[in-house]
């Protein structure tokens, strides 16, 4: 389903997209997050918290086969998705919170995903290589790291880099609609409904309780929205990546359908919260000082 | 007049020259030239765009660039000294190029703003009749428009990006074309920015006299700028702003500036080049030091200054009331505030008390508000660092006198309030063909500000209102600017601005309109406010809360706007 070529193009575009997000960071966003740990907090609680329960009740409750679970569990457990900066752009939303929660989480998830994964899986009663998805994990902060020297030093490769590496979470979408759907035609025709509503309903549930989850803390629509889309749009590549790294032969083939699945529709999903919130939001939201200059 | 008549020289740094006899070089080209030769190698200008991307110019590219383009003005594009050329560019690699271009082919500069309608342009090129124009791809469709009312013979066309490396201007090329969708095919005659400049440097092998002999042909004492004003009686014209006029308000200016490092200190430009306020303080007088210019292209939303404070060390910036009260309302701001700013400088509008004080709440640092008119190149007062003092726009700079007079023109007595008039060699020569409107502005060689103005024993002096703005309740006169400052200051109003509205009780009626910081606030609560801190015939007896403000391009609230709509309310 995936071949050797495709797992090796996959690695490079998980290393340029995470190189982009390295560059899209100073130490100074370190700082900022540390000194407003409260917005910090509800992208950890939302991401590490809610998603990997709802993957949790789905993969327990949902009939499908084990390495569906194990995909579901996976695909819930992932940090936030470059992607959900674009969409927060378009839905009016606090683009600076958006790339502070998907750093945070993504930096994160190197300690949060494996417990996580672990305590699921155990209740579960699967099987997760523990120690292979934390390494998979650190070697991911190397071209993060590597981002951040970039930046600092040359400030124009810096942003060509982040550049390169939103655009390239838009084109492993298009990747997998041009190239993958084709050929696994028939594996889309044969596989269940369940591993279908597992993969849509992941990111639907998210956009619910992160918006939910904000709304109860009462935080401003802006970042209301901005909450949502960051907990439902989960980083797909990443998860593809390390099910790739992790797992071998049939079973990884197996599993990866669901994070393969999620990416497909998330894009459908998100594009149509992103119009809803355009529509009721912008009526009663407090205007920019877009007077100024 | 006299020391004894400038009080306000006592305050002045022990290094300040109380008067200056005349400027160092005769004309802006000779400036540009000479200080370029000074800090050669040193970066004077950074483009940088809101995602970081950026291009730079050496003091010793922008010289040898304006010289090619100073070449293609005069030799290709045949124009001669004192042809109009316009510009109408947002900041950027461009401007520097094509503006120092212009003062070294012994033109005069016409500054127009990027965003104006074909209409409006129309109506400016028809009065400043410009030969050549520089204008940006985005608006090129505009000028389209316009040229059908007044042919323009040669228009130079550039890019948001130009000059930066070719990764990044491919990027943002690409971006604005096929995603902004703001880059539209150009249908007039042109030539574009970076092929003028070649096609200068081939023409200037050929030339047998060197540079200077097109600055020659001026006097320090032409016109260098026809800078377009609403002025103190709102028909639009030129001010006609000569190269002593603008060379010595530089000097002025950054005479009362100290702790300066020369080639040392970084300077942002969030506000446009086309004002004259950030033309001759940040374009000319941060150049004149060496510093190194980061321009920001579009400093809207404010997010689009993030990542110059994050990638340069801003040491010094200028701005407006509307720049430093949003600045301070946002959050990445004020966790990282600018770490090695010595002093920010305001302009343009009067600088709100409550604004001024969060910015030194968040940076540490204070802004010193400063004073003056496009008439007067347009610096006449500043604060003196160090001796700020809040609510005042501070004292008049070296050789420059400033008074408050009454309806008669003679002297008010010190501490009343009266209309500021000034005299300086940084007054206008006068309104471009408007001699009428000339002589209603300066009178016996005083410039009539229309402000209303009190001076304290010390020469510091405050702004109290527009001369216009002034609201005459029951006999009594109210100054929207203490009504704004005093709502301002409360935690729940992001921005006001105050009028007065026709009263059949009062004559006239005091009313504010607020845009809410918090959507609790009401009516009630606000004229409570009010009532706490001001007598009772000042609180406003309306409050209206608004979405917005309306406001000019360089973020002044327009009180006319406000007054013609509640004018034609009124009628209808």
């Amino acid at each position: 389903m995936v071949g050797p070529l495709e797992q090796a193009i996959l690695a490079l575009m998980i290393f340029v997209i995470m190189l982009g997000m390295g560059a899209s960071l100073t130490p100074r966003d370190f700082t900022l997050a540390l000194k407003r740990p409260y917005g910090l907090m509800i992208g950890v609680v939302s991401q590490y918290g809610f998603m990997p329960l709802i993957g949790f009740i789905l993969a327990s409750t949902l009939p499908v086969s084990d390495p569906i679970k194990i995909g579901i569990l996976i695909m819930a457990c992932m940090p936030g998705g470059t992607t959900s900066n674009i969409f927060t752009y378009f839905s009016k939303g606090n683009l600076a919170l958006s790339v502070l929660m998907t750093v945070t989480s993504t930096v994160f998830g190197v300690i949060l995903i494996p417990i996580v994964l672990v305590v699921y899986a155990g209740a579960l009663d699967l099987d997760i290589p523990r120690e292979n998805i934390i390494a998979t994990l650190v070697l991911l902060l190397v071209p993060v790291a590597i981002g951040m020297v970039l930046r600092k030093f040359n400030s124009n490769v810096g942003a060509v880099t982040e550049f390169m590496g939103s655009m390239l979470a838009i084109f492993f979408i298009l990747f997998l609609i041009v190239s993958w759907i084709p050929r696994n035609w028939e594996f889309l025709l044969t596989t269940t409904w369940a591993t279908y509503f597992g993969s849509v309903v992941l990111g639907l549930f998210g956009f619910v309780l992160g918006y939910g989850f904000s709304i109860l803390l009462k935080l401003h629509p802006r970042n209301a929205r901005t909450v949502a889309l960051e907990t439902g749009i989960q980083n797909g590549p990443l998860a593809i990546a390390i099910i790739a790294f992790t797992f071998a032969g049939t079973e990884a083939q197996a599993i990866m359908a669901v994070p393969v699945l999620y990416s497909l529709f998330i894009v459908i999903t998100s594009t149509m919260v992103t119009l809803w919130f355009r529509r009721v939001n912008t009526a009663n939201e407090q205007p920019l000082p877009n007077g100024l200059l | 007049m006299q020391d004894q008549e400038r009080p306000w020289t006592a305050f002045y740094g022990p290094s300040v020259r109380k008067t200056i006899a005349a400027p160092q070089y005769r004309t802006i080209g000779d400036f540009i030239s000479a200080t370029a030769d000074v800090y050669g190698d040193l970066p004077a200008f950074t483009a940088c765009l809101p995602n970081g991307m950026n291009g730079t110019l050496t003091y010793r590219q922008a010289d040898e660039m304006s010289d090619a383009m100073a070449v293609y003005l005069r030799e290709v594009a045949g124009l001669n000294a004192g042809d109009r050329v316009a510009i109408q560019l947002p900041n950027g690699l461009s401007y520097p190029i094509a503006a120092m271009g212009i003062f070294k082919a012994g033109c005069v500069l016409v500054n127009i703003n990027p965003l104006y309608t074909a209409e409006e342009m129309v109506k400016q090129f028809k009065d400043a009749e410009p030969k050549a124009i520089f204008i940006v791809d985005m608006f090129a469709d505009k000028l389209a428009e316009a040229v059908k009312e007044f042919a323009i013979p040669t228009v130079i066309v550039t890019r948001v990006a130009e000059y930066l490396p070719a990764m990044p201007k491919a990027i943002v090329g690409l971006v604005q074309k096929y995603w902004d969708k703001t880059i539209h095919p150009i249908t007039i005659p042109h030539i574009r920015l970076p092929e003028a400049v070649d096609a200068g440097r081939m023409s200037k092998k050929t030339l047998d006299k060197g540079l200077e002999a097109y600055r020659s042909m001026i006097d320090p004492d032409d016109v260098a700028c026809l800078q377009y004003t609403g002025g103190t009686t709102g028909v639009s014209k030129g001010a006609m702003l000569t190269h002593t006029n603008i060379l010595m308000n530089m000097e002025q200016t950054m005479e009362l500036i100290p702790n300066l490092d020369k080639g040392k200190e970084v300077a942002l430009t969030a506000l446009p080049l086309y004002h004259i306020f950030a033309f001759t303080v940040n374009f000319l007088g941060f150049y004149s030091i060496g510093a190194h210019n980061i321009l920001i292209p579009n400093p809207r939303p404010l997010s689009n200054l993030k990542r110059s404070f994050e990638n340069y060390k801003i040491t010094w910036m200028s701005g407006v009331n509307t720049l430093f009260n949003g600045l301070n309302g946002e959050v990445w701001f004020q966790d990282t505030p600018p770490k090695h700013l010595k002093f920010a400088s305001a302009g343009g509008m009067a600088l709100q008390s409550v604004v001024a004080e969060r910015w030194e709440a968040v940076t540490g640092k204070s802004v010193l508000e400063g004073y003056g008119l496009t008439e007067s190149s347009p610096v006449l007062t500043f604060n003196p660092f160090g001796k700020t003092r809040l609510n005042s726009i501070g004292v008049p700079l070296p050789s420059t006198d400033l008074k408050c007079v009454d309806e008669d023109g003679k002297d008010v007595p010190q501490g009343k309030p009266g209309e500021l008039i000034a005299k300086g060699p940084q007054i206008m020569k006068g309104y471009w063909n408007k001699p009428e409107e000339t002589a209603k502005t300066i009178q016996n060689g005083w410039l009539l500000t229309g402000d209303i103005g009190v001076m304290d024993e010390d020469g510091y002096f405050r702004v109290v209102d527009r001369k216009k703005d002034m609201i005459l309740v029951s006999g009594f006169n109210v100054y929207p600017n203490e009504i704004e400052d005093v709502i301002a200051a409360h935690p729940g109003v992001e921005e006001v601005a105050v009028i007065g509205v026709p009263d059949g009780a009062s004559g006239e009626a005091v009313k504010a309109f607020i845009v809410k910081r918090d959507e609790t606030l009401n009516k009630d609560a606000v004229r409570a406010y009010c009532k706490e801190h001001l007598t009772a015939y000042k609180v406003p007896k309306t409050v209206e809360f608004r979405e917005e403000l309306p406001k000019s391009n360089v973020g002044k609230i327009l009180r006319k706007d406000l007054r013609a709509e509640e004018l034609s309310k009124a009628e209808g």
